[in-house]
């Protein structure tokens, strides 16, 4: 099992930083690799940060309403891994 | 200088209530993002409705939303950036489903994209000083704002977008606070003794944002400079 970050990623020249403007999941939630996991919004953009691996959202760092900057961390995800009995079954 | 052709798909809608455009507009979203589908963008009209995007607040909205329905408009919550606005018939909507990785991945490049899509033909062929104001995305016309945007991202493929008041009642728009702030909002018919055609300006933008796509490199030029 490994701790995977999520970053609020570049958005673009000139911008510094982006407000979180909803969580599509809660803590303890299983979330799946590139679905939407939080939305941030600048003045007239949402932008939707997707789940970076497939796993449990386990901390929620930065909560709706704050403010936060290009590279900050959002969240951690704990990573699913495939045990090796489940992968000779596959 | 000439750029190369980037394929692009126009859906025209007409006329269309809201909350079927934008279901339209979600399947549109997946085949762009699938790679199923080319860049799209669809135009249509709504008839009258007030939407709030996520930056939208309760003061932006000056009358109850019982009052609102009762005149007819109808009233939604929806996934774009930016605060309230109004769409009526006679107003003119672009939503660009556009991939932007194939472009620039770059938000504020989309949205001065977008304005310059309506700048460009406003000033060349209907001789308006059409213009941008910093920190105050949209379109202006003296001191009338004209094009409202909002837009969403996911996947770096783009939805939402921009509109265009042409010869929409914008009495409506005294209702609400558009864009959450105290501003002159215009139309074009406003500033024409004759009718002008809707689908002739229609297709010009449409014929605009073709151009801008190719240009994509082109970056400087929607930075210029205001001219307020």
């Amino acid at each position: 099992m490994s701790t995977v970050k999520v970053y609020l990623p570049e958005l673009g020249e000139g911008i510094a930083k982006a407000t979180i403007s909803y969580w599509y999941a809660e803590e303890g939630a299983t979330v799946v690799e590139g679905s939407d996991l939080v939305e941030v919004s600048t003045d007239k953009a949402v932008f939707n940060v997707p789940a970076p691996c497939s796993g449990t959202l386990t901390q929620v760092v930065a909560h709706e309403g704050e403010v936060v900057g290009v590279g900050a961390v959002l969240a951690m995800v704990e990573e699913d891994t495939v045990s090796d009995s489940e992968e000779e079954e596959v | 200088m000439t750029f190369p052709e980037r394929p692009l798909s126009v859906l025209n809608l007409g006329l269309i209530e809201y909350a079927r455009a934008m279901d339209v507009q979600r399947k549109v979203h997946r085949e762009v993002t699938c790679g199923n589908s080319c860049d799209t963008l669809i135009v249509c009209e709504h008839p009258p409705v007030i939407t709030f995007g996520r930056a939208s607040k309760k003061s932006s909205l000056l009358v109850s939303e019982k009052a609102i329905r009762e005149r007819g408009i109808e009233f939604c919550l929806t996934d774009r950036g930016g605060d309230v606005t109004y769409h009526g018939p006679g107003q003119a909507v672009f939503y660009p489903v556009f991939d932007l990785k194939g472009l620039k991945k770059d938000l504020h490049f989309f949205l001065r994209l977008l304005e310059e899509s309506v700048i460009r033909p406003l000033r060349e062929n209907f001789g308006l000083n059409a213009y941008r104001r910093q920190g105050m995305t949209g379109v202006w016309v003296g001191p009338y704002k004209v094009g409202f945007i909002g837009i969403g991202v996911r996947n770096w493929v783009t939805y939402h977008g921009i509109s265009l008041n042409i010869s929409v009642d914008i009495d409506p728009f005294s209702l609400i606070r558009p864009c959450g702030l105290d501003l002159k909002v215009g139309t074009m018919s406003n500033f024409f003794k004759d009718e002008i055609s809707f689908k002739k300006i229609c297709d010009m933008i449409v014929e605009n944002i073709k151009q801008l796509v190719c240009e994509k490199g082109s970056f400087d030029e929607f930075l210029r400079e205001p001219e307020d």
